[in-house]
């Protein structure tokens, strides 16, 4: 989910802002409710008022028609009042700020008036039956308007004083509330790179529990990785030093041969052959280094029966040179959505493999062919195979069976696994029915 | 000296047995943890180089066996587990000294002689019995400070009784510390290299115990 533009960045303004937002627009919602509604009640009450004085005034007035003269002001507040008071159309009485004409043209009933020195009055008409006697009651509308700001002044003051109150309030609460993450940030800032144990937080609130939990998972999986490469590093380590030390012993021998030429020929190509074994070592080292590196990626298609004759080719004359017979089966098309070099690593890997562990004569043969779900590819020996336990703990960098005097590092599974998952392959290991030896099926998927 | 050598490594095995054969050690070489423990049991080597990661038992399961059982044989690890905590546990566990690869040969020679040396309680590398002068790092003997030559078997036989002086050793005991696997002994061979050592030093240089087998008598310590 994104945020909009319009919202604040920081947690605790967002809150602020919406809570206050929101209690202000209650609030005067609230006010103009108010306002509506007492405006209304105020009109008819005081309308009601002028009726009745209005009604008392006629009443009053009626077949009394001596008592003509102004009514002197009672106080300051009736200057807000005026009335007037008729018989057959001349003026009995009014008050002082009644003017002598007649206040409203509407002689029965009630009507808004403007008068002469521009004030706005509500003026009721009353008259009796017989049409004699008419008067007016008539009050200035500012005093009701100003009964009605009075009110809403009220409502709207504690208002005024409550926001900035609350704003400090919900800002001091957010600010506390948000205190465990900023300490989160503290303890996750002074942490050394290397330190992979679990975030522990005093008093964690609910909120966090599930971040703080997918953290600490999160730290367990890179320690995990972290322990897996401290162990292939020793294990590099290893499996470095030992073709180094048997240089080192081999040359050490030839030395010290003296005049035992067999030994010291024997020895010689020993140091050699551990050279050799050293650089292949080294290469798929770089070579597992690089396929770490790189993510699962699509490619182009490629063909690729051309790519394992290719590797049959290169590796074709060791094999006779050991007697072994090496055979490509290939039909259909068989392309492969995968680096070309790639590829070529994978099966030279798997057929050098199959040559390597098995003995002189033996028989090796490769099988590539489309398959219900892709193409497959199989390289199958007649070599002595691998027992079930050995082939669970094949991909365990540098594990090698016992008992094989082949100078193998261990790596080059690993490897093919590695190019496996990179191509979206899947790699199955079992019993060659064919030749009695391994079979390792490679199927890519299309 | 006869010494096993327990190394998975093909290369590097046939290297070291080699080199450590050019310096005089009579080895033999076992490629599996459990051939390690049995061959070093049976007690007939000077000493054992071990590496911890051989397969089927690890080299320090059987160092822990081995001392379990009261075998006292010194044991070298030799090994590219380099970590200080390996270390440590591989000399708690009993090895007598732990070596990093590569190792010199000279330098592991050296060590196993100094082992071996130590085994015996001897703080000298030069062992003396009362006329008789034998350096093994050198191969040299001397009687009376004139050097002495002596065929690769017999100074072989006399290291042997020397380290053990004041012991008396058995002829078998004296074939299986002196000849490793693959070599033929004939019944007499002893017998032979005992009469032309009592010639090329002096006829009491060597006692027989009729029916048991033969002894130096009296170790010196070199001053």
């Amino acid at each position: 989910m994104k945020a909009g533009w319009w919202l604040p960045r920081s947690l605790q303004a967002r809150l602020l802002a919406m809570v206050l937002g929101l209690v202000t627009v209650v609030w005067l919602c609230a006010a103009m409710l108010t306002w509506v509604d007492t405006s209304h009640e105020l009109d008819e009450l005081l309308d009601a008022h002028l009726a009745q004085s209005a009604a008392l005034l006629v009443l009053e007035a009626d077949g009394d028609e001596d008592d003509v003269g102004d009514i002197p002001f009672f106080n300051k507040y009736t200057h807000e009042v005026g009335f007037q008071v008729f018989i057959d159309g001349k003026l009995i009485t009014r008050s002082p700020n009644a003017g002598t004409t007649p206040m409203s043209t509407v002689t029965d009933g009630l009507s808004t008036v403007r008068m002469p020195n521009g004030a706005n009055w509500r003026v009721i008409g009353v008259q009796l039956p017989s049409r004699r006697v008419q008067a007016f009651v008539g009050e200035q509308l500012e005093s009701r308007q100003a009964i009605l700001r009075a009110l809403l002044r009220n409502v709207l003051w504690p208002l005024l004083i409550a926001l900035p109150l609350l704003a400090i309030a919900i800002w001091w609460s957010v600010h506390m509330g948000l205190a465990p993450l900023r300490d989160l940030s503290r303890l996750l800032g002074k942490r050394r790179p290397q330190a992979l144990d679990p975030v522990v937080l005093q008093d964690m609130p609910d909120e966090m529990r599930p971040m703080v939990g997918e953290l600490n998972q999160l730290l367990e999986r890179i320690g995990g990785m972290v322990l897996a490469e401290r162990r292939f590093t020793a294990d590099a380590a290893h499996e470095l030093r030992t073709p180094i030390a048997a240089i080192r012993a081999q040359a050490q021998v030839a030395l010290g041969a003296g005049e035992d030429v067999a030994q010291r020929s024997h020895a010689l190509h020993a140091t050699l052959a551990g050279c050799d074994r050293a650089t292949r070592l080294v290469e798929q080292l770089l070579m597992l280094a690089r396929l770490e590196a790189q993510g699962v990626r699509s490619a182009m298609p490629v063909n690729l029966c051309a790519v394992v004759r290719r590797v049959a080719a290169d590796l074709a004359p060791a094999a006779l040179a050991h007697t072994q017979s090496l055979e490509v089966e290939g039909e259909g098309a068989c392309n492969v959505a995968a680096d070309e070099t790639l590829l070529g690593v994978l099966v030279r890997n798997l057929v050098d493999n199959a040559l390597r562990y098995s003995p002189a004569g033996a028989r090796v043969l490769v099988t590539l062919q489309p398959c219900a779900q892709g193409v497959e590819l199989r390289v199958q020996d007649s070599g002595p195979g691998m027992a079930p336990a050995e082939i669970q703990r094949l991909g365990e960098r540098f594990f090698r069976v016992l008992g094989t005097d082949q100078p193998g590092s261990g790596l080059g599974w690993s490897i093919v696994k590695r190019i496996a998952d990179v191509t979206g392959a899947d790699v199955q290991i079992a019993r060659s029915e064919l030749l009695g030896g391994m079979a390792v099926t490679v199927v890519w998927p299309t | 000296m006869r010494i096993l050598l327990a190394e998975d490594d093909s290369m590097l095995g046939d290297g070291l047995r080699a080199g450590l054969r050019q310096l005089g050690f009579q080895v033999d070489w076992v490629r599996d943890g459990i051939a390690a423990e049995r061959e070093l049991a049976s007690g007939v080597y000077a000493a054992g180089v071990l590496d911890l990661g051989l397969p089927m038992k690890d080299g320090l399961d059987v160092l822990q066996a081995l001392r379990a059982r009261r075998i006292v044989t010194p044991v070298l690890v030799l090994t590219a587990r380099d970590a200080i905590p390996d270390r440590v546990r591989g000399l708690d566990l009993g090895a007598d000294d732990y070596v990093i690869k590569p190792v010199d040969l000279n330098e592991l020679a050296a060590r196993l002689r100094s082992l071996i040396r130590r085994a015996h309680g001897q703080m000298q590398e030069v062992l003396t019995c009362e006329r008789v002068e034998l350096d093994p790092s050198a191969r040299q003997v001397r009687l009376d400070g004139q050097a002495v030559v002596l065929s690769t078997r017999e100074f072989d036989l006399l290291h042997a009784l020397m380290r053990n002086a004041g012991r008396v050793l058995s002829r078998e005991q004296l074939e299986q510390q002196m000849y490793s696997w693959g070599h033929e002994v004939e019944s007499n061979t002893i017998e032979v290299h005992i009469h032309h050592l009592r010639r090329k030093l002096h006829p009491e240089a060597i006692q027989t115990v009729r029916g048991v087998g033969y002894t130096v008598w009296r170790m010196q310590v070199a001053p």
